[in-house]
Parts: structure tokens; C-alpha cells; sequence
């Protein structure tokens, strides 16, 4: 038990999680085809723009949907469906909490391969300085009252405000870069267009093609990038507290190097500097891991499934992912 | 009668003579005064006897690259090809040297540093210099250095830790650093040369790790002394040599603690150092403290523990991203007084405690060094507030004043072991 123990606090985190988001990017976007399917609940970027291929679906599109019912009708068999549903949200989402961004979303993964291909050409990442930083993550907020608040005032008037018109539906599926990137890669590049059927629509949908044009450049340039405005993210983090998977911190062992901080493709501050905190799931996490694989103090950091250590940070394995455990060469002189 | 060599001694000379003899006097001590002597430290008493009595040059023909603190990084030395060369100097020949050139309250480590430097008599005398400005008497140091016609080049280093401009700051002048010191070498730094001295010195690391291990068992098999030897001997030793030193010293170490060797009693106090480096030959305090029946488990000094503790960590291998990780690690995770505040340091001494199951905390504060000095309050409230016991010492380079020291360090023992007495 003790040596699996080992096994797992000196693998690397990179390689594993390079192939996990591979087989659940698959199972998401191909595991339709052969009958894969989670439901409609998950709390992923599962698009139902992929069509019969999707292997689930993604709650935040059910959610607007959810929504755009009349006052009367939430009261009755409406709002019944709208609790089961978030309830069937909020379950899928605690198994995982946070991890179903850096393990299962398709959108991070894509950004995660963006990183990797621009990593391959040697060009350095971006940061934001952190005031911008801190600005930043109201934004997705923003975004989750707007796609919570439009598809409801497009079937009610709230404060006598004229109700909003229909094109506003899925106001988030508009502008949400899964719409167009998903099902292009089932071959699928139909969403890739501009909506002139009314105001609303060609606006909508012109922002939709810049945002995905955003997403590719600024994925390229800043780590996970979207990530950072994304309101699924915002929508988990408000039920993350009673979730299974943690992120753990025992700060008596933090000496504030920063490792994790570094390695943070989120830039969350916290992991380093809050000593006094015990669960490190901020919003903006991403549950990657990748911090308790940078930590080298013992059993500083770990990732704790319902109350047990699955992972956690080791000097062994600290020096064993630096490569470090091998005496190696000076070139050329020594 | 032949005629006798009349030989009149230079001062050089004389220097010498005085520094083999403080040297030889701290090495004869370690061997012989203890028990169960470990075979492969005679590897780190040769070493320190050659350089320091027989005046031995280890590094002919290289480029030497002396240092004036930890935070110069060893990584882009030795990736530049160079050899890195700490100066802080533990000799009282030489801070009396120093004495006459600086104030007389200054820090005897840096007198004793100007002082070598002053006497221009190195083994293996440093091609140029880099001086971060740490301390106050350091910061000064590397300029009146500068005066004795050296080359000497200022590292910008910052005073607080936590912003992020002293991130940034610190980050651009490690990148000037490796600009100067690559202009001088005439040699590019690459990400290979880099990331091969990076994972050099991170295995180097991870030695040390391993021996600190054997520290936390019940049954200590090495003393306190000969771990500030070990970790003073990477100041200068040849990175290749010292590596290789210590994998034989780890097989015999897993040998002792099979075979339950403790170089120190059952009820001996168990003793983590901190405060003002302990540097070879100034083994003053530790040599009493491990000569009174207890044992230094651990340290959190510059001279040693802090040297070793942290190691590079670097997310996307390619040259931009090494140099920050670099940075970072000289400048994060440094425990160093001289910066505003402390909890950190205050968090690891602790954290040392409790992992070592140190009964006690010895801090030595250098009498002129004011940041340990300072700190010192703050550091023993501490220490009360987690219940753990704390004798502060100051203490200096000068041989007088021994039996008033070990006095007040037998007694603070006693006490720890009746306590322990009454514990069992
Ligand atoms: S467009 Fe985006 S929000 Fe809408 S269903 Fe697809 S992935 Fe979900
Ligand atoms: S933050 Fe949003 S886009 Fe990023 S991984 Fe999570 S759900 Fe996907
Ligand atoms: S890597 Fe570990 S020790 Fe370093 S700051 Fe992060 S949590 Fe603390
Ligand atoms: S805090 Fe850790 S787990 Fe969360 S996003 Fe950052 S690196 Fe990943
Ligand atoms: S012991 Fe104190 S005064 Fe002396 S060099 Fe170190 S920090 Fe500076």
C-alpha cells in the first residue's frame, strides 16, 4: 500500500494528465458515436452543438434554457425540473469539484495544447500584472448573472423593463467558444457563421467569432487563457465547498518558495502565500494539481478525495519530476 | 654549525600559519573528541586540511567566481563555466585583519571577509566578484572591496520579499548577472548549459536531503559539526568531488543507522541552530554545544541548511522560464534577517523543531550583525508562544570568553535534560 502510495506522489503529474485529458476529451467529443452518454448535467463544456457525437452535454446551455420560463410556470412542474437538474449538476460537479476543468473540459484541454505547441516554439507566456489580475475575476461573475439574468427577461418583464427578444435565448452559447470549436472537430464547422436574421443575432454572433478568435490568440500567449472569464467556472465555485476532491494546504510546512505559484497556469497567489488556509480551491482553480507536483516540502500541499490523501507533495517526488535524482554532466568542462 | 635557512616569516606567512592553526585545531577537535567517528568524513577533514593548512589551490586554470552571499546563483556559474567561490570567511586571523579597516562594532564576518581580502592571499583567489547587497555591512563590504582594486560587481537585491515589484527587481538583476558574468566569460548561456547545472546542483541537493533524513531518527548518526563541515566544504570543494564524497558518506550512513549508532547519548537534548552562519574555522558555539552532550539535528543558517533547502523548480524548460525559477528561489523562499519581516523564518525554525524533534533552539547572533540581532525578540516570542525552549547567544570570532559561554550552554542543556527526565 505504502509503495502505491509512493508510486503515485512520484509520478508525473504532467504525462498523466497529458493522456487523461486526451481519453475524456475523446469520451466528450467522439463518445457519442459509440453510445457514450452522460446526460445533460455535466458541469464541463460538453457542447449540444456537437450533435449525435457529444458524449454529454453541458449544463450551462440546459441551464439558460432552464430558464426562459414564465414566473408562473417556475412555481409548478418548471421549477421542479430546474431543482433536479441543478441538483444533477451539483452531484456530477462534487465528484470532481474543480478537476473538471484541468482534467475533463475540452475547452481547457484545448488551451492546454495551445500551451504546449507554443512551449515547442520557445516563446515565453504572458502574465497579468497583478492588479489586472485581481480586476479580472470579477468578469466572470458578470458573465454568469447576464446568461442567468437575460433567458429569464426574455419571458418576464422584471422591474416593468421591456421583455428581452428571443435571439437572447442562449445568450452565453452565443459567444461561448465551444459553440464553433467543439464541433469542429467532428468535422463539424457549421457554427463558424453570422446570424443576420435580426440585430441581436448579428451582434451576438460577431462577437461569438471574435471571442473564439480571442481564445486561439490568447490561449497562445497567456495560460489558459479563457479560463480566467469563464463562467462555468464562476457557477462551480459557488457550490465547491462541500465537494469530495480538495485541494489541501498544510501552511506550517510552506516555506513560501513560490514553486506552486509558478507552475499555476491560473497565477493564483494564494497557493503560495496563504499559510493559514486549509482548502486552496479558490475560484479560480482549476484543480490541476500541477502546484502539489511543483511543492517541494513534504506533505505541504495534497490533493484529499472524502477525507483521504490521493496525492500529495514529497522532496522525493519533487526530485524525481525536476529530474534531479541522477548526477548528470556539466557540459563540456567537467 | 650549517647555516640555517634565516627565513624571515612575511606577513603572508604569518597569516597562514595562524589560519592552519585555527583551522587544524577545529578539525582535531571533530575527529577526536567524539565517538563513533564516521569513516568518509576523513574525505571533508582532508579537503578542509589541504586548502586551509597546506594552502592547496583546487581549481587551477578555471575561472573563479567569488560570492559575497548565497544569493548569487551557483547554476548560471557553473553553466557559464565558471567555478563559484562563497567568501564569507569564519577566520579570526582575518577579522582581525578586517578589524583595522572597519569599524569596531562591524560584524565579524565581514571583517573577517575584507580582511582576507585585504591581505590578498587566496588559495584559489576569485577572478571577479559578485556582492549582493544583502545586509548593510555586506552592501559595504563589496564597494570597500572594490578599493582594494578587485573586481566587484554589485547585485541589486531587494529589502522585502513579498510585493510584486521585488520579484520583478530581483528577477532583471539575476538576468543582468548572468549578462555580466557572460560578457566576462565570453560564453553564452543556453538552455542546455543551464538546464545541466540546474539538475547538477539539484542532485547536490538532494544528497543533502537524503542526510538530513538520518538526522530525524531517533538513533542521530552524524553530529551537527560534521554537517556545518559538509555543507561549508560546497562554499568551495569541487562540485564533481563533494557529489561523489557524499554518496559514499550516505551508504555509510544507511550501514549506521541499521546498526543503531548514535554519536550522542539516549537523553542527549536534541538542538536546532539558527542565527549568524556558523563558518569553518568559527565553530565556536556548535563545537560547545555538541562538546556539552547534546546534538545539533538541524539548522536554519545561510552557512549551510538554507543553502541546501530549496531547490530550482522550473515549469516549462526553456531558458526564460529557468532564469526566473532561479530568481525566485534565491529571492522567495530566502530566510534571510535583512528582510522587513520574518514569519517565515519563524514558520521554519518551527517546522525544523517539530521534524527533528529538536528539544531546543540555539540562536547564535553575531555581536555587530543588528538584523539578528533585531530579530531576535520577535523569534524567542515566538518560540514561547509554541512552547519550545530557546537560549539566545551572541557570540564573535575571538578565542576568549570560552568558559563564560560554555558555562551558560551546559547549564540551558541541563535543564533541557531533566525536563526530559521528567518527561519519561
Ligand atoms: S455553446 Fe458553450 S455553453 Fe452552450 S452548450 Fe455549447 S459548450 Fe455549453
Ligand atoms: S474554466 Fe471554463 S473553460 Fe476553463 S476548464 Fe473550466 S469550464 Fe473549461
Ligand atoms: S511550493 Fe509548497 S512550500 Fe513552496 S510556496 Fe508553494 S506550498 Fe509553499
Ligand atoms: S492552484 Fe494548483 S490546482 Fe489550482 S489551478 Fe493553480 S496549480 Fe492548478
Ligand atoms: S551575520 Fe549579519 S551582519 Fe554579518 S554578514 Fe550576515 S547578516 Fe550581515
Amino acid at each position: 500500500m505504502s509503495n502505491l502510495k509512493k508510486k503515485i506522489n512520484n509520478m508525473n503529474l504532467v504525462r498523466f494528465r497529458f493522456w487523461f485529458q486526451i481519453v475524456a476529451f475523446l469520451l466528450i467529443v467522439y463518445g457519442g458515436y459509440i453510445g457514450f452518454d452522460l446526460g445533460d448535467k455535466l458541469p464541463t463544456f460538453a457542447c449540444v452543438y456537437n450533435g449525435d457525437f457529444t458524449g454529454g452535454k453541458c449544463y450551462l446551455g440546459m441551464l439558460q434554457h432552464d430558464l426562459n420560463h414564465h414566473w408562473e410556470t417556475f412555481l409548478g412542474f418548471a421549477g421542479y425540473a430546474f431543482l433536479i437538474s441543478l441538483g444533477m449538476f451539483m452531484v456530477w460537479f462534487w465528484l470532481l469539484n474543480k478537476a473538471w476543468c484541468g482534467f475533463v473540459c475540452p475547452l481547457g484541454t484545448m488551451q492546454d495544447w495551445i500551451t504546449a505547441f507554443r512551449k515547442k516554439l520557445k516563446i515565453r507566456f504572458s502574465q497579468y500584472d497583478w492588479s489586472s489580475r485581481a480586476k479580472i475575476k470579477s468578469i466572470k461573475w458578470i458573465l454568469l448573472i447576464l446568461l442567468l439574468i437575460i433567458p429569464v427577461m426574455i419571458s418576464n418583464s422584471i422591474f416593468g423593463l421591456p421583455t428581452l427578444p428571443n435571439g437572447l435565448s442562449m445568450p452565453f452559447c452565443d459567444i461561448c467558444p465551444g459553440r464553433m470549436l467543439i464541433p469542429a472537430f467532428t468535422g463539424n464547422f457549421s457554427q463558424f457563421y453570422i446570424d443576420f436574421s435580426s440585430k441581436t443575432e448579428i451582434v451576438m454572433t460577431t462577437l461569438g467569432m471574435i471571442i473564439v478568435g480571442l481564445f486561439l490568440v490568447g490561449s497562445f500567449i497567456k495560460k489558459r487563457f479563457f479560463c480566467y472569464f469563464c463562467p462555468m467556472a464562476a457557477l462551480q465555485y459557488t457550490f465547491s465547498k462541500p465537494a469530495l476532491l480538495k485541494l489541501y494546504k498544510d501552511g506550517s510546512k510552506c516555506t513560501k518558495c513560490g514553486d506552486c505559484y509558478r507552475a499555476c497556469d491560473m497565477d493564483i497567489l494564494e497557493i503560495a502565500d496563504d499559510v493559514t488556509s486549509k482548502n486552496l480551491v479558490t475560484e479560480d482553480c482549476t484543480l490541476c494539481l500541477k502546484c502539489v507536483a511543483a511543492c517541494p516540502e513534504e506533505g505541504c500541499l495534497e490533493a484529499n478525495f472524502a477525507g483521504k490523501t490521493i496525492f500529495e507533495s514529497t522532496k522525493e517526488g519533487f526530485i524525481i519530476r525536476m529530474a534531479m535524482d541522477k548526477k548528470g554532466e556539466l557540459s563540456e568542462q567537467h | 654549525m650549517s647555516s640555517i635557512e634565516r627565513t624571515i616569516e612575511t606577513p603572508k606567512d604569518k597569516q597562514n600559519r595562524h589560519k592552519a592553526m585555527e583551522a587544524i585545531k577545529v578539525i582535531k577537535s571533530i575527529k577526536d573528541d567524539f565517538k563513533s567517528p564516521i569513516e568518509s568524513m576523513n574525505y571533508f577533514y582532508d579537503l578542509f586540511e589541504r586548502v586551509y593548512c597546506k594552502n592547496e589551490p583546487l581549481h587551477e586554470g578555471k575561472t573563479k567566481v567569488g560570492t559575497m552571499c548565497i544569493q548569487i546563483p551557483s547554476e548560471i556559474i557553473y553553466a557559464l563555466d565558471g567555478v563559484p567561490i562563497r567568501l564569507c570567511n569564519g577566520f579570526y586571523t582575518d577579522d582581525e585583519i578586517g578589524s583595522d579597516l572597519l569599524p569596531q562594532k562591524a560584524c565579524p564576518l565581514v571583517k573577517a571577509t575584507v580582511g582576507h581580502f585585504a591581505s590578498n592571499n587566496f588559495t584559489d583567489k576569485p577572478d571577479i566578484v559578485f556582492s549582493p547587497t544583502t545586509c548593510d555591512q555586506k552592501t559595504k563590504a563589496g564597494a570597500i572591496i572594490k578599493n582594494f582594486g578587485y573586481k566587484v560587481i554589485d547585485v541589486d537585491f531587494p529589502r522585502t520579499k513579498d510585493s510584486e515589484g521585488s520579484r520583478e527587481y530581483w528577477r532583471k538583476s539575476i538576468k543582468q548577472f548572468a549578462v555580466e558574468l557572460s560578457k566576462f566569460k565570453n560564453k553564452k548561456l543556453t538552455k542546455s548549459n543551464l538546464e545541466v547545472s540546474i539538475k547538477k546542483i539539484g542532485y547536490a541537493q538532494s544528497l543533502y536531503h537524503k542526510l538530513s533524513e538520518y538526522r530525524k531518527e531517533e538513533n542521530v548518526p552524524i553530529l551537527g559539526l560534521d554537517m556545518f563541515l559538509i555543507t561549508n566544504a560546497f562554499f568551495f570543494d569541487k562540485i564533481d568531488s563533494w557529489i561523489d564524497a557524499m554518496e559514499v558518506l550516505l551508504k555509510e550512513m544507511r550501514t549506521r543507522v541499521d546498526e543503531k549508532i548514535n554519536v550522542a547519548g539516549k537523553m542527549s537534548p536534541r538542538i536546532v541552530f539558527t542565527g549568524s552562519p556558523p563558518i569553518f574555522p568559527n565553530y565556536k558555539i556548535p563545537l560547545i554545544i555538541e562538546q556539552s552532550d547534546a546534538l545539533i539535528v538541524a539548522d536554519e543558517t545561510c552557512s549551510s541548511n538554507r543553502m541546501f533547502n530549496d531547490m530550482v523548480a522550473v515549469d516549462e524548460w526553456n531558458l526564460y522560464d529557468m532564469i526566473d525559477s532561479i530568481s525566485d528561489k534565491y529571492l522567495k523562499a530566502c530566510t534571510c534577517p535583512i528582510f522587513t519581516t520574518n514569519e517565515d523564518r519563524i514558520r521554519r525554525i518551527i517546522d525544523l523543531v517539530k521534524n527533528y524533534k529538536a528539544d531546543a533552539v540555539i540562536y547564535q547572533a553575531f555581536a555587530g550583525c543588528t538584523v539578528y540581532e533585531m530579530e531576535q525578540r520577535s523569534v524567542l516570542e515566538a518560540m514561547e508562544k509554541a512552547g519550545i525552549a530557546i537560549l539566545y547567544i551572541e557570540s564573535d570570532y575571538s578565542p576568549s570568553q570560552q568558559g563564560q559561554l560554555s558555562t551558560r550552554i551546559e547549564a540551558f542543556m541541563e535543564s533541557l535534560k531533566s525536563r526530559k527526565r521528567k518527561k519519561k
